[in-house]
């Protein structure tokens, strides 16, 4: 392996990653051969972990990261796992890329300088992606299986319109008041401490008051989208909803159908192969329902610091569990608990027949139709 | 310092870390990269800090975060008390000083970001639950820690003279900016496995039984796999066998009832006092050491 054929793997690595989800720059890729140059040969195990704190942004990251190593550089002993990637593509060794890495460094190159200007280019690497384009990723085809229905066939009006929804909804939610206060010229209230404070440059005379007024904050937003395969005709328009809610409003998504896992970065940035990625996260689950484990999960692990009495947990999702009745309930009841209020938006004209929902309708605040954009439109209007 | 002595100069001054974690700091000091930790609140986020500053002799600065902190307490204040008392003294006869000289480095009050900035020796700086901080806090900091720099408009741009050693620590209760992500190095800390535990709480309670920490120990991770609102951290295993060390137990009783009454030290909610009982206490016990219940 030569020196250009190792950071080409190291630069493979960092697409690899970006095509699952990882916010990798140019920046991150330098950092990841600068690692790899900062330690000797000998310890190249430990470049696992340094790698990941340079390419992990948050838990969900952290926690894939593990399985997206062993898949790329041990490529041997993933065999029987899911293939990553429909290309054909030579067994890559760390320990080499790490020694020739050193052995070029020692003959004077700069691997780090030649990974910035060389093969970390961006035009290198759209290329490549262009290339991947239309291959399997991250276990799943590509190809959207919903390409053909109606729902993709919206104009882009339409999709303005959901961000009027979303903007609607922002408005209407932002006119709560938090207890907390905060320093406001155009408050009303007299902000005594501070004052005092400011008064000090002026030898004691309040010359400067300071004032306050209460804070308007946003509830914190969840939406948790069903990806199942009951939910296969509907989930594009929830996670265009999502996206819409996600740019305006902040909101943290999440897509769950087997298990459970946030899409949030997914969808905060806007290229047309986001909606593939996310394709590929979703649709590439098994082909069962379970709301009452996955409520559980946001619950007890992503959302377990962050669910207040100011927030809002927003479930798009048919109803159908393969969970037990009660465990839906269980898992709301735990959300409740926290504070939050549950908002259930159903893609039906009338909320499904499960028993499950049956069970849970104390725990939700509002159960509202979400089939069409008539419906959305109302969605605002429930939310408070 | 490698990553090998790294390891055993943090367990050394009292943290045993994982290997993860070693090679994660051993990093972030080799890059000079801010270090971003998030992790449940009780699994030793901010006693790395403490830990590294012992382990690398550096000086700790610490910034502890929380909401309406602004840059007057994190960065730096005039000590208009001082500027008042010399122009007082200037007025009395002494030599009056002019404005320049009021503005000068001697009359401002370092904050914990300037402290950092300006010390000579390098020195850890540990910016705790940023999360609590407001956002414009948090941009703030952008600038400190791409470039270790701080202005104040009536002296100029200070640059750091060493880079310190930087730790942010949050408890994920609000959602960081991406561009802040971007510019640290990240580390999830999650409860240690049950060998870890149990090596934490011996390093640091040697006097306590062994069988008892091992007993206590295992109990507590078979309690974090219950529904609790609070699931208890290292802090709160190490409280309950402080206690249990100084009822001089050797080991966990049988009778559910008097473990009960000792778990205030670790189930820190009404709920979840309300939750575990008796029967739950057995339940535990029974699974964590394999009896029949």
């Amino acid at each position: 392996m030569t020196s250009s054929a190792a950071i080409e793997s190291v630069a493979g690595f960092g697409r690899y990653l970006r095509g699952n989800g990882y916010p990798l720059g140019s920046g991150e890729q330098v950092a990841l051969v600068e690692a790899a140059l900062a330690l000797t040969p000998a310890n190249y195990r430990r470049l696992e972990p340094c790698w990941r704190s340079i390419v992990c942004t948050n838990r969900d990251q952290w926690q894939r990261y593990p399985e997206l190593f062993r898949l790329y550089w041990r490529a041997d002993a993933a065999r029987g796992a899911t293939r990553l990637s429909g290309a054909a593509r030579r067994s890559r060794s760390l320990r080499e890329a790490v020694e020739e890495l050193h052995q070029s460094m020692a003959a004077g190159e700069s691997p780090a300088a030649k990974a910035a200007s060389g093969s970390f280019d961006a035009g290198a690497e759209a290329r490549a992606e262009t290339a991947a384009e239309g291959r399997a990723q991250g276990g799943a085809s590509a190809v959207d299986p919903l390409e053909k229905r109606a729902i993709q066939e919206w104009r882009q009006e339409d999709l303005g319109k959901l961000l009027q929804i979303a903007e609607e909804l922002a408005r209407r939610i932002r006119r709560r008041l938090s207890r907390r206060v905060r320093i406001d010229d155009r408050g009303k209230a007299l902000d005594i401490r501070r004052t005092l404070r400011r008064s000090l440059k002026y030898g004691g005379l309040p010359l400067a008051p300071a004032w306050q007024q209460r804070r308007r904050t946003l509830p914190r937003l969840f939406m948790l989208v069903d990806v199942s395969r009951s939910m296969e005709l509907y989930a594009q328009l929830f996670l265009r909803v999502a996206r819409a809610f996600c740019e305006v409003l902040g909101t943290r998504v999440f897509v769950f159908h087997t298990r459970l896992t946030e899409v949030t970065p997914l969808l905060k940035r806007a290229s047309g192969r986001v909606q593939e990625k996310i394709n590929a996260v979703t649709f590439g689950f098994g082909g069962g329902t379970r709301i009452a484990a996955s409520l559980r999960e946001f619950t007890a692990v992503h959302a377990r610091a962050a669910l207040t009495r100011r927030s809002i947990v927003m479930v798009c999702s048919d109803g159908y569990d393969t969970d037990p009745p009660e465990a839906l309930r269980e898992s709301l009841r735990a959300v409740v608990g926290r504070g939050a209020r549950v908002y259930w938006l159903h893609p039906t004209r009338t909320t499904a027949l499960s028993a499950a929902l049956d069970q849970s309708r104390d725990f939700v605040t509002t159960f509202a139709p979400a089939h069409d954009l008539a419906s959305l439109q109302k969605i605002p209007a429930l939310i408070h | 310092m490698d990553a090998t002595a790294l390891r055993q100069g943090l367990i050394a001054s009292g943290y045993v870390p994982d290997e993860e974690l070693v090679s994660v700091l051993w990093l972030a000091r080799a890059l000079e990269r801010p270090l971003l930790v998030e992790g449940d609140a009780g699994v030793g986020k901010t006693s790395i800090a403490g830990a590294f500053a012992r382990a690398t002799g550096r000086r700790l600065v610490r910034l502890q975060c929380y909401e309406g902190l602004d840059l007057q307490q994190a960065v730096y204040e005039w000590n208009y008390s001082r500027q008042l008392l010399a122009i007082r003294l200037g007025e009395t006869g002494a030599a009056r000083p002019d404005e320049q000289q009021l503005f000068q480095r001697s009359f401002l009050l370092e904050r914990p970001l300037l402290q950092a900035i300006t010390s000579p020796e390098p020195c850890v700086l540990l910016i705790d639950e940023l999360d609590r901080a407001d956002e414009a806090f948090e941009a703030y900091l952008l600038e400190v820690l791409a470039e270790y720099q701080i202005t104040v408009p009536e002296i100029g741009t200070l640059k750091a003279k060493t880079i310190p050693f930087v730790v942010l620590t949050s408890n994920g209760t609000r959602e960081l900016s991406d561009a802040l992500r971007r510019r640290c190095l990240y580390h999830f800390l999650d409860y240690p496995d049950l060998a870890r535990e149990i090596a934490i709480v011996k390093a640091t309670l040697p006097e306590a039984s062994g069988r008892m920490v091992e007993d206590a120990v295992g109990f507590i991770h078979r309690l974090r796999r219950e529904e609790l609102q609070k699931i208890p951290g290292i802090a709160e295993t190490l409280d309950w066998i402080r206690a249990l060390h100084k009822l001089e137990w050797r080991a966990l009783p049988e009778d559910p009832e008097t473990v009960l009454r000792t778990l205030a030290c670790v189930l820190k909610t009404k709920d979840d006092r309300w939750q575990v009982t008796a029967e739950t206490v057995q339940r535990l016990r029974s699974a964590a050491f394999g009896v029949a219940p």
